[in-house]
């Protein structure tokens, strides 16, 4: 029952659209500003209350309603997030910001049949926005849909090269699903591209590894293993980079190594190395 | 090892199969209904959303009247919260196959309409008697009945000492008899899933639309493992094994020799946590190493929800491989076996398991040559979680599958040329196998949560020759489970299989070695290697038949 997860610091991280200019004449406006700044300094309490004195002052205000979903969705309040964008799309049904997190809304809850089609509207609103094709692409993943989850990732990547921001997590995406379709050497060569993005990418090095050891270059996955581990950030965990180490290690003969490395993963399990 | 190799009993049961055999479609029909295999499993469901509800559904294939045909026995759920079977919708059920391809239900005069909230079944002899005997594991009560030999059974759960009932005892999902110890004697293997009480059960999913919880809300529980002290009783040595030591949240279990060193190996798919293989030092102690055979997670690292599992060779290289079920967008697991101390790789990417599963949960399963071309196939029972379906848009009935083996280095899922009946949908879980009317094919007999049982006869047209292995264990135990078996074909091929009832999800199948022949009318040489070590070589064995070998030198 853990088939549909993703990063809630996505809504943490991602850069927040810069209000339409209409928004600026509204009363809650200051306040909406206030509450944007706390929540990108991950201050959330504080950027509640600034977002709610925001919503009193103009109860229709979206990019506050935006704001109070997302971090409604950061704290797992998916029935309050779910509210705040109907009311923004009731407000202003051609935002596609708002349409796009209705989608994720229903994303995070594993609603993909709800999902789907309102990233399919986003897209449509804000053709240009790489967030909506990227997450398109990994809920047509998830339904099984390869071939245009695919077509949808190299959709994202054109957009954030359009726009100058080419992003790592998005080449990693495609090149997850272009390893499981078995397409060895265009994975390799988005998994270099995100890490041109992104040297220091501890998913990048990761995934590196990954190929790697699938192709049978135990040592210079282990290698890469070793890099990936002594970087931070991302969404892949030191228990997965263990696991990836003590098979390069066995692959490459260096069963010391491995075994240090299964200890250490028992151990972070909470089961004593044996 | 170094025995004189002779042998003792052959008997063959031989039909005549001429021809060359094609490359036919792997069929079945369905015939529950026409067999008068009148049975559904009920989970006692109320709108509780109790994890419980979930996971029934074991269903076991033994003759217990050792008529030559396989019977059936069935557990099934109860009322909730008391966990009691307060009528007889929730009566276990035991089917005798009256060699007809009918069944007649026997369960009241065998005396196994049983108690509590049951899940999975174990069948083996574990006294050594002839008669196979049957284990219950059930929601925090377990029940071991002895057969008679005269149609009944008793319950020797208090005595056996696998009695004892009420919270404090685990919620136990799946077993396996296993001679963890080569002493001639079947030892009992339980994976325990989670500590669960009816009356805290926690309230998941959204404010507006209750969900059953994740795995991660409760508190994972450690396997079990009760040594057979030749008496029938048994003696608790999960600690001592170093079994005990290890805190999963254990489905589906498997045994074979892994690493070929005489000694049955365990592994255990885990709900969400990383698997456990549990390695045999033949000292009475395992060692953990699912991590090291790397076998323990996906290939990115990540834990699947392990529900069934089956160690065979699909390579037909004499090393037994993983296969393991998982939840839509896990994919289901393959490992290949790289022999002795290589540990396994993964190996369902290559086959075109992994993609051509990732939208599938799956629950049973077995590797068995449906079509006997000398490659082994897999099926899988199949259903998403209940009330999963409104959440991606599609039914969480799903139709099984059975994906062909072709020469070992492909899985092509050809279950939409299995026939009409193959593509109904349900809510499958547990599955066994057997050849219900020994015309060397072999069936399938799979459960739904509230519904039918479902019994799929094998009805693959074509030539191709077949070959089954009934063991009788004189110094090992009776029934040979932990034997390994070798056929050396004609045309050069070699195939490898062993004797365990192990198989899949809560489930247990007929004890019989089998094999697919091919094109080939005998095998050139037959080769067990009992438990314990000592081999038997058979030359020039006709095929199409049940081959009956008994092991050579007396205990």
């Amino acid at each position: 029952m853990k088939w549909a997860r993703t990063a809630v610091a996505f809504l943490i991280s991602a850069a927040c659209l810069l209000a339409q200019p209409q928004w600026r004449q509204s009363p809650g406006y200051p306040a909406y500003q206030k509450g944007n700044a706390l929540f990108v300094a991950r201050k959330f309490p504080e950027s509640e209350a600034a977002i709610e004195e925001a919503l009193r002052l103009d109860p229709k205000l979206v990019p506050a309603l935006t704001l109070k979903a997302k971090l409604a969705m950061a704290g797992n309040r998916f029935d309050v997030a779910g509210e705040c964008l109907r009311r923004a799309l009731a407000a202003d049904p051609t935002s596609g910001y708002a349409e796009f997190l209705y989608g994720l809304e229903a994303y995070l809850t594993n609603d993909l049949r709800s999902a789907l089609p309102r990233f399919e509207k986003a897209h449509q609103m804000s053709p240009a926005d790489p967030r909506v094709a990227l997450y398109l692409g990994i809920a047509s993943e998830t339904l099984g849909q390869t071939d245009r989850a695919l077509s949808y990732y190299e959709e994202a990547v054109r957009l954030e090269q359009r726009g100058g921001a080419p992003q790592a997590a998005t080449f990693l995406a495609g090149a997850r699903l272009l390893l499981l379709m078995g397409r060895d050497g265009e994975s390799e060569q988005w998994i270099g591209q995100a890490l041109q993005v992104e040297p220091g990418s501890r998913d990048g090095h990761f995934e590196l590894a990954r190929l790697l050891l699938k192709k049978g270059e135990a040592a210079p996955a282990a290698k890469e293993g070793e890099a990936a581990l002594l970087l931070r950030g991302g969404d892949t965990t030191d228990a997965q980079i263990h696991y990836l180490l003590i098979r390069a290690y066995r692959g490459s003969g260096n069963s010391p190594e491995a075994a240090r490395h299964a200890d250490i993963l028992r151990t972070l399990e909470g089961n004593a190395p044996r | 090892m170094g025995l004189p190799l002779r042998l003792v009993t052959l008997g063959l049961l031989v039909a005549s199969c001429p021809g060359a055999p094609p490359a036919p479609a792997i069929r079945f029909e369905e015939i529950a209904r026409k067999a008068g295999l009148n049975f559904a499993y009920r989970n006692g469901a109320k709108g509780g959303f109790n994890q419980i509800e979930l996971m029934g559904g074991g269903v076991a294939v033994l003759d217990y009247n050792n008529d030559g045909c396989m019977d059936i026995f069935f557990t099934n759920g109860a009322e909730i919260p008391s966990l009691r079977k307060t009528g007889p919708e929730f009566h276990n059920r035991l089917f005798r196959n009256n060699c007809d391809l009918t069944f007649t239900d026997v369960t009241e005069e065998a005396g196994l309409a049983g108690e509590g909230y049951s899940m999975a079944v174990a069948a083996a002899d574990f006294d050594n008697d002839g008669f196979t005997d049957i284990f219950v594991a059930g929601v925090h009560r377990n029940f071991l009945y002895h057969n008679l030999g005269n149609g009944h059974f008793a319950d020797i759960s208090a005595k056996a000492g696998l009695g004892g009932a009420g919270t404090g005892n685990p919620w136990s999902i799946s077993a396996g008899w296993i001679d963890y110890d080569n002493d001639g004697w079947l030892d009992l293997f339980i994976s325990n899933y989670v500590v669960w009480d009816a009356s805290k059960e926690p309230r998941c999913g959204t404010p507006e639309q209750r969900f059953y919880c994740h795995p991660d809300v409760y508190t994972g529980l450690p396997g079990q493992l009760f040594h057979n002290n030749h008496d029938g009783t048994f003696t608790d040595v999960s600690r001592q094994s170093g079994i005990g030591r290890y805190i999963g949240k254990g489905m589906g279990v498997a045994f074979a020799d892994i690493d070929g060193d005489g000694f049955p190996d365990i592994f255990v798919a885990n709900d969400s946590v990383r698997n456990f293989l549990f390695h045999n030092r033949g000292d009475g102690t395992f060692q953990e190493m699912a991590l090291e055979a790397g076998v323990a997670l996906r290939d990115d690292g990540k834990a699947i929800a392990g529900m069934g599992a089956d160690l065979r060779d699909i390579d037909n290289d004499g090393r037994p491989d993983l296969v393991e079920s998982g939840m839509i967008n896990d994919s289901f697991q393959l490992f290949r076996n790289l022999g002795r101390d290589r540990g396994f790789e993964e190996y369902g990417l290559r086959t075109g398991l992994l993609l051509a599963t990732r939208q599938l949960t799956g629950w049973g399963l077995g590797i068995y040559d449906f079509d006997n071309d000398g490659w082994k196939d897999i099926f899988f029972a199949t259903a998403h979680f209940t009330e999963l379906g409104r959440f991606i848009g599609r039914d969480s009935a799903l139709p099984n599958r059975v994906f062909r083996n072709v020469g070992g280095t492909r899985f092509v899922d050809v279950s939409a040329g299995a026939g009409p009946a193959f593509q109904v949908a349900g809510l499958h879980r547990g599955v066994a196998f057997a050849d219900f009317d020994n015309d060397g094919r072999v069936d399938a007999v799979v459960t739904q949560l509230n519904g039918p049982a479902r019994l799929f006869h094998n009805i693959t047209a074509g030539d191709a020759h077949w070959l089954a292995v009934e063991l009788r264990g004189t110094r090992s135990n009776r029934q040979g489970l932990g034997a390994t078996v070798h056929v050396r074909l004609p045309d050069g091929r070699d195939l490898y299989n062993h004797a365990t009832t192990a198989v899949g999800y809560g489930s247990s199948s007929e004890p019989l070695v089998r094999f697919g022949l091919g094109a080939n009318r005998e095998a050139e040489e037959l080769e067990i290697r009992w438990p314990g070590g000592g081999t038997q070589k058979i030359a020039h064995v006709p095929a199409d038949g049940i081959v009956k070998v008994t092991e050579e030198n007396q205990r």
